[in-house]
């Protein structure tokens, strides 16, 4: 009897356990979220009620301005719950992937973040997925180049989010002890910078700039500036023979022969350099500028002028670096509410574009935000600059690319035949050959 | 009475059966398949071996693999080597505090695998301790880029993993070496073999299969690397490149980035991860084969022999 009750409880114990597997399986590798989820599905069946789950990633960043976007909705939308999910950035693009992969739908948010480079793989790896906002939002209002990466076959899927217009950030004290002053160094070339880096290294010991060779955002930069990319606008990769990309690498040899930068690897590395004063300067997104202030001791001692183009002729003083936009997921149990949501907020609400400027750093891709009082602000920490008011400007000069699908594929290209090109094994042209006939294999 | 046991003891073999079934011979089979197809633009297609023959052209793909030897090469070795003469040491019953040390060296086993791997990136950081003792102590003039070149990057991992891994493989060692008899070592004493001697005639031909155990333990793990690579390299998944010049890039980080990083493909990433399983087999049956004691070869010879001698007949 005894061993008869045990033998009952071990298949009353499996049987909860594969009850419990069966469940969990639509919804592989998620944990806490799952159940959140799917509290938005019980909830959102009934009409009056809905929930607007959203998948972001950088609490102080993304999560922070979704957060306060879903507080001005729910003043004049009091049926609408939010549910606003944080995870690891690779861990949204994962769960993305395989969810969309597996053609389940019941595992996806409503809204989801998107980094600009990834737009238009999974916008074209999952047609369908995505809601069609073509005639929802007034795409007019923003800015251009940030409409052309999330369109496909000419309708538009997303709500642009940050901008990531870049600038040369730099400390003034240092480059005024070498004797350089604002004008001196607004609309350079790469190849000017090289020359007053060499002059500041000379003059005060300071390092122009910390430097990643292993990064290949300063290769975008570049690139986009010229408003050229890795490939041509029908998708095919021009690596061999483009003339922008092929001077960039040039530049990167140069910056790193004239012994003018600290070398870093990863990011904290490269931030630490800037931030205890090593390196007099930094190019980047517009996003930068929030790890920049916070080395407090150093408020009043920055500037910021525009990025350094290349010497090729279309080459402008603007680039992007990074980025990111909001999509909704055409499935959404809630997708109208999103819309209608993204549309009142991120599509018209000026207010709110200052309110996350001030509070989290975020400039705008919506252009009728700029023109408000938190752009024309002088920022002390820049001496008294407006350096939104003048990111703003410089973003309408951004040249519009489309980054295609295989930005991560062609950038891996690159970095990995640039050491030899770096290290003298190999010429540039024979670098770039490599790099696109890896390319080439890698997006068949 | 005895069949209704039976039937008992069949239904509790089910139970492991089919979680067997569940989570291991279905997920099998199924990226077998996988590996049979492949994904473009949301659209997937069975491809019979196409994937198999992509592979063999794939820069990528080799480089990943040339990694992964290299490391499997050099690491491996290296690691059992010193963690033979450690547990050797630590054998000794004259030396003090040996709880104390073998504490000491088995310690970085427990400690996870991220954790560690950023700690000695931060060692070898531009601005790191290492360069700054170095620095200190006037051995060097400049900092060394140790993560910046594909060489001595190649190093730190191989370094980080020896740190991590020679106590875990020690205490395999200690546990054989104490299930060898004390007597043996006293009989080769008394017919006066040396220390060194009887570390070479005793003590490594009755570790073989210890060895041979933590030997192929090591190249499967080798084979599957991915949690320090994916943390040594800058940025990990942000990075363009998994080290400098790819030069961390091993086949796990790879199959990796084909399914989630690049346009996904988990039909080629399948074939990845299956070309992992065969090297893992090959190179399995090879060890098995160079390991066996010469009884077992002899054994194998005759058997053969004797297959053919029926044949004949």
């Amino acid at each position: 009897m005894k061993r008869f009750l045990l033998f009952i409880s071990v298949i009353a114990l499996s049987i909860g356990l594969f009850a419990a597997c069966a469940k969990s399986t639509p919804d592989t590798g998620s944990d806490t979220s799952g159940n959140q989820q799917k509290d938005s599905q019980d909830k959102s069946g009934s009409s009056d009620k809905q929930k607007i789950t959203v998948w972001a990633w950088d609490p102080n960043f993304n999560i922070a301005i979704m957060n306060e976007a879903a507080s001005i909705y729910k003043k004049t939308h009091d049926n609408v719950e939010f549910e606003i999910v944080e995870m690891a950035k690779a861990d949204v693009e994962q769960k993305l992937h395989t969810t969309l992969a597996s053609k389940m739908t019941e595992g996806l948010p409503d809204i989801v973040l998107i980094e600009d480079y990834n737009a238009q793989k999974y916008l074209q790896s999952y047609p369908g997925s995505f809601a069609d906002l073509t005639d929802k939002l007034n795409y007019n209002d923003f800015a251009p180049y940030k409409v052309e990466l999330m369109t496909v076959d000419s309708k538009v899927y997303g709500i642009p989010f940050d901008s990531g217009v870049t600038g040369f950030f730099y400390r003034s004290d240092i480059l005024a002890e070498a004797g350089y002053n604002a004008d001196d160094l607004n609309n350079i070339t790469w190849d000017r910078l090289i020359e007053i880096g060499k002059d500041v290294k000379a003059k005060t010991g300071k390092a122009i700039v910390s430097f990643d060779k292993a990064d290949g955002g300063l290769m975008r930069i570049m690139l986009n500036s010229s408003g050229l990319w890795y490939f041509d606008a029908e998708g095919n990769a021009t690596i061999s023979n483009n003339e922008a990309l092929k001077e960039a690498m040039e530049t990167y040899k140069k910056i790193l022969d004239a012994d003018i930068i600290i070398p870093t690897s990863g990011w904290n590395e490269w931030v630490g350099a800037f931030n205890n004063g090593d390196a007099a300067s930094v190019i980047s997104g517009c996003w930068i500028t929030g790890s920049v202030k916070a080395a407090t001791d150093q408020s009043g001692k920055w500037a910021a002028a525009p990025v350094p183009r290349l010497n090729y002729a279309e080459s402008k003083n603007a680039s992007n670096l990074g980025g990111s936009s909001w999509y909704i997921l055409d499935a959404a149990q809630s997708k109208d509410a999103a819309i209608d949501f993204m549309n009142e907020v991120f599509g018209s609400n000026v207010d709110f574009y200052q309110t996350i400027l001030t509070n989290n750093g975020a400039v705008a891709s919506y252009l009728p935000a700029i023109k408000g009082s938190a752009y024309s602000a002088a920022d002390e920490f820049f001496g008294g600059q407006a350096v939104f008011a003048d990111m703003g400007k410089w973003m309408n000069e951004i040249p519009s690319i489309n980054y295609g699908l295989y930005t991560y594929e062609a950038d891996s290209a690159i970095m990995s035949n640039l050491e030899a090109y770096l290290s003298g094994s190999k010429t540039v042209e024979d670098a770039l050959k490599d790099a696109e006939a890896q390319l080439e294999s890698q997006i068949q | 009475m005895e069949r209704k046991l039976k039937k008992y003891g069949l239904i509790f073999i089910a139970i492991a059966i089919i979680l067997l079934a569940l989570f291991m011979f279905y997920p099998v089979l199924y990226s077998f398949y996988l590996s049979l197809t492949s994904t473009k633009l949301g659209k997937t297609n069975f491809v019979w071996f196409a994937n198999y023959k992509r592979i063999l052209k794939d820069p990528l793909f080799w480089i990943s693999l040339k990694n992964t030897f290299v490391i499997l090469l050099i690491q491996v070795p290296i690691m059992l080597f010193l963690a033979l003469i450690l547990a050797t040491i630590l054998n000794d019953k004259s030396i003090k505090f040996r709880g104390f040390f073998r504490t000491a060296l088995f310690l970085p086993a427990v400690t996870s695998l991220i954790a560690y791997t950023i700690l000695f990136k931060m060692l070898f950081s531009y601005t790191g301790l290492l360069n700054t003792t170095l620095m200190r102590i006037n051995l060097i003039s400049q900092p060394i880029e140790w993560m910046s070149n594909p060489i001595t990057a190649k190093a730190v991992l191989i370094i980080a993993m020896i740190w991590r891994w020679t106590g875990y493989n020690m205490v395999f060692y200690l546990s054989g070496m104490q299930n060898i008899s004390e007597d043996i070592y006293e009989a080769a004493s008394i017919d006066g073999a040396s220390k060194i001697k009887s570390f070479f005639t005793i003590t490594l031909p009755l570790l073989r299969p210890m060895i041979l155990f933590t030997t192929i333990m090591s190249t499967i793990g080798t084979l599957q690397l991915f949690d320090e690579p994916m943390n040594l390299s800058q940025g990990g998944v942000t990075a363009a490149t998994i080290g400098p010049a790819n030069s961390l890039l091993t086949l796990s980080v790879y199959i990796y980035n084909l399914s989630f990083k690049y346009v996904p493909n988990f039909g080629y990433g399948a074939t990845v991860a299956y070309v992992i399983v065969l090297l893992i087999g090959i190179l399995t049956l090879v060890q098995f084969r160079v390991g066996a004691t010469d009884d077992e070869k002899e054994a194998r010879r005759l058997k053969k022999q004797e297959k053919l001698m029926n044949r004949r007949v």
